[in-house]
């Protein structure tokens, strides 16, 4: 065997194993999802019936399919303000700031990423409740009547009370991301802006943003992605979408579908469309987000 | 380049095996209804069973397997009353595919066509509702008419509720019986002098001073509206119906109309007008089973919509004083019936059972009175079979319970499953109606519009 020939059969076993799997649990599963969407079946009975793009028509038709996905929009830019903001700040200010117990913050923000989504779900449930919650009896100490808002049961307050506990669940991740990115710019850039008498806002603006702009972006991307995709997990444990279909993300919609009322068709429909917004969402934040790349040299 | 063609050569080999592992399960499949040819070619067994006490189903033979979920009740009564139908028909291979997840595990088999050949149905994942529309069970409408258990009584005559009709047929048995009904503290009533409330009238006038005294009325779990629909809707409308049932069975089978029926808006208003005064608890809206009856635990309220299992639900965090009262509903016009709102889970026959014969036969034989009591002492709740309990070791709320169902004054409700879709919908109105969102004229116009596309 010529040394060519090693070359490429090295190649072929490392990556066929890999890409056997793939097929299996990635493409098939999506090609097998849309297949079903074509067709009207409970999930549980022997018959499918084919009825071509009527699934697609029904969602298009269903008011809750629509709030579903201002929902996820909502919970998406809520989302990658707050992380993206609160993770730049804290990066700077344990790494450029130099503020005291650097290494303890470290630790402290990253915590809630090792906890278990179930169990953070469960937790602010806890702090949410009207009667017995942390929140209102916070609340209660400034105020003559005991306090007894129904955080998560007013459509007004309900996505708003979702959307923070995320926000501080995803935080520490891309935090520890940007003090990486932060830390592997060379000191002497600092050192040089300094010197010519730049302040750290202007640091900020001329050395540190452009350098760490790949991670941000990354950042940004990933938790599009990971909202579309994850965040029906926090609706499901602290509202079930409810009230009134005020939380209903298309996650929590398709499960909604496929799993309780017995609709699997209508539910691989719904993943079908989350497919296309995710692959429309990146696609487009791609765009926007580009950049002329900035590069030490 | 052999190299190469070796390796393709091990995948194809690989992906044969995988499948030819998925094969032999399909072989294992088809093997099944030869042997059941035999055991079904004797079914005298259980026809014979029912009509004299002595001839108890012995001899039968095949392959018999029951799927049944295990949940709060555990197994210990099934493990019993199995292994009794076994020592009866020693030739008979019994197969038992249980557990909590069971109805996911078995789903590959239901949808292939190869289901169990009889089925408790319970647990998440279940609805015999949707099971009725996927055409998987067996029609036991003229079977049930004149079957009879083994020790010879009828059993429609000895079951507390009566199956549930899809469009006038019968397809599952109710095994489990028990009700929805509005739950209270009694020494927490003692103590402030409290009447338990007759009827509705005496209900507001107490939940008013139950207000005035700082402590929510009623509360309910906004997330799960069953139980608000249970402990207090659905009896109110048939309450509003003159105590007669067949609305409730109308609006199951979603009968045009049915949801703006007077009786159904009559209920509706009684509804809002709790509402109105303030006596739901504000937070109900947003909180689940478990956090609501918490609060009624803590006397953070004072009433609950909840189910008999309420008590052994919360065994380990009830107050040592607490003392479990229950009325099975609050909504009746003064000197009007209690209306009691049953829950069941049921049992059917597979419509591609290999052995329904002998699952039949094995269905007259658990519905006796000593199942049923064995039922009570093994689970603490009631099964689908009269039986007297004063002398058994059931539970308080239990026996409670069977008082009421035993008067004169209460009603038992049919059974109904309702459609899955026209559930959600009626769910989700009832909560923006207790959100004062919506009206009860919207909740019916929505309710109707569901029921419409439903029976399209």
């Amino acid at each position: 065997m010529t040394h060519n020939a090693q070359r490429k059969l090295f190649i072929f076993v490392c990556l066929v194993p890999a890409f056997l799997f793939f097929c299996l649990f990635t493409i098939y599963p999506i090609v097998r999802g849309m297949y079903i969407s074509l067709f009207d079946w409970s999930g549980s009975s022997e018959h499918m019936t084919f009825i071509g793009l009527n699934n697609f028509k029904a969602l298009y038709e269903d008011p809750i399919v629509w709030k579903a996905i201002g929902n996820d929009y909502f919970l998406v830019v809520g989302k990658v303000i707050g992380i993206v903001l609160l993770a730049t700040l804290f990066a700077i200010s344990v790494t450029r700031l130099r503020i005291r117990g650097a290494a303890f913050y470290r630790l402290v923000f990253f915590i809630p990423n090792i906890i278990s989504i179930v169990v953070i779900g469960v937790l602010w449930r806890f702090v949410y409740n009207p009667s017995i919650g942390f929140l209102n009896a916070f609340l209660s100490l400034f105020s003559d009547t005991p306090v007894k808002t129904p955080w998560l049961g007013d459509t007004g307050t309900a996505l708003w009370s979702i959307l923070w506990p995320s926000i501080w669940a995803g935080v520490g991740f891309y935090f520890l991301l940007l003090v990486a990115a932060i830390l592997g710019i060379p000191a002497s850039l600092y050192e040089a802006a300094e010197i010519d008498g730049a302040s750290q806002a202007t640091q900020f603006r001329r050395i540190t943003l452009p350098l760490i702009w790949e991670q941000v972006k990354v950042s940004i991307l990933h938790i599009v992605m990971t909202t579309l995709n994850g965040s029906f997990v926090m609706v499901l444990l602290m509202t079930e979408g409810g009230p009134d279909n005020a939380t209903q993300v298309l996650g929590s919609y398709l499960y909604q579908m496929g799993f309780k009322q017995f609709h699997m068709g209508a539910a691989a429909a719904l993943g079908v469309v989350i497919l296309a917004l995710s692959m429309l969402t990146t696609l487009v934040l791609q765009l926007l987000l580009r950049r002329d790349p900035v590069e030490l040299s | 380049m052999t190299m190469k063609k070796g390796i393709l050569v091990m995948l194809v080999t690989a992906l044969v095996f995988l499948l030819a592992a998925c094969g032999t399960n399909g072989n294992d499949n088809n093997k099944s209804p030869g042997t059941s040819e035999s055991a079904s070619g004797s079914p005298d067994g259980s026809t014979s069973a029912s009509n004299s006490p002595e001839a108890i189903p012995t001899g039968l033979k095949g392959d018999f397997e029951i799927q049944y979920f295990v949940g709060g009740y555990g197994d210990a009564w099934w493990k019993d009353v199995i292994d009794q139908f076994q020592k009866l028909n020693p030739e008979l291979n019994i197969k038992q595919s249980a557990g909590p997840k069971i109805n996911d595990q078995m789903k590959p088999r239901w949808i292939q066509g190869n289901p169990p050949d009889v089925v408790y149905i319970d647990g998440s994942g279940s609805n015999p509702r949707q099971m009725v529309e996927d055409d998987q069970l067996l029609d036991l409408t003229d079977w049930i008419a004149d079957a009879k258990n083994i020790d010879g009584e009828k059993l429609l005559d000895v079951m507390i509720a009566k199956p549930d009709e899809y469009n006038g047929s019968i397809y599952n048995i109710p095994l489990v019986f028990g009700s929805y009904g509005t739950f209270y503290d009694q020494a927490l009533f003692e103590k402030n002098g409290w009447e338990v409330p007759q009827d509705y009238e005496s209900f507001l006038a107490l939940s008013d001073k139950i207000k005035a005294s700082g402590i929510s009325p009623y509360v309910h779990a906004g997330i799960y509206p069953d139980y608000i629909l249970g402990g207090f809707l659905y009896p109110a409308i048939i309450s509003a119906n003159g105590d007669d049932g067949q609305i409730l069975k109308d609006m199951g089978d979603m009968k045009e109309g049915v949801f703006k029926s007077e009786p159904v808006m009559k209920a509706l208003n009684q509804l809002k007008e709790i509402t109105d005064k303030g006596y739901i608890d504000p937070g109900a809206v947003a909180i689940n089973h478990t956090d609501s009856q918490m609060m009624f635990l803590q006397h953070k309220a004072a009433f609950i919509p909840n189910g008999l299992w309420l008590e052994s639900e919360m065994k380990k965090d009830a107050p040592a004083d607490f003392k479990y009262g229950f009325v099975p509903s609050i909504t009746q016009a003064k000197g009007g019936k209690f209306v009691a709102l049953p829950y069941t889970s049921t049992m059917a026959v597979a419509k591609k059972a290999k052995n329904p014969e002998t699952a039949k036969a094995f269905i007259q034989f658990i519905f006796t009175k000593q199942a049923s009591l064995s039922w009570a002492e093994k689970t603490g709740a009631l099964m689908n079979v009269k039986v007297d309990l004063e002398s058994s070791s059931a539970g308080d709320t239990a026996k409670n319970a069977m008082k009421y169902y035993n008067s004169d004054n209460t009603i038992v409700a049919p059974v109904v499953v309702f459609n899955a879709d026209v559930f959600k919908v009626m769910g989700d109105a009832t909560i923006a109606l207790t959100m004062k969102k919506i009206t009860p004229e919207e909740w019916a116009d929505r309710v109707e519009k569901a029921a419409a596309k439903v029976r399209k």
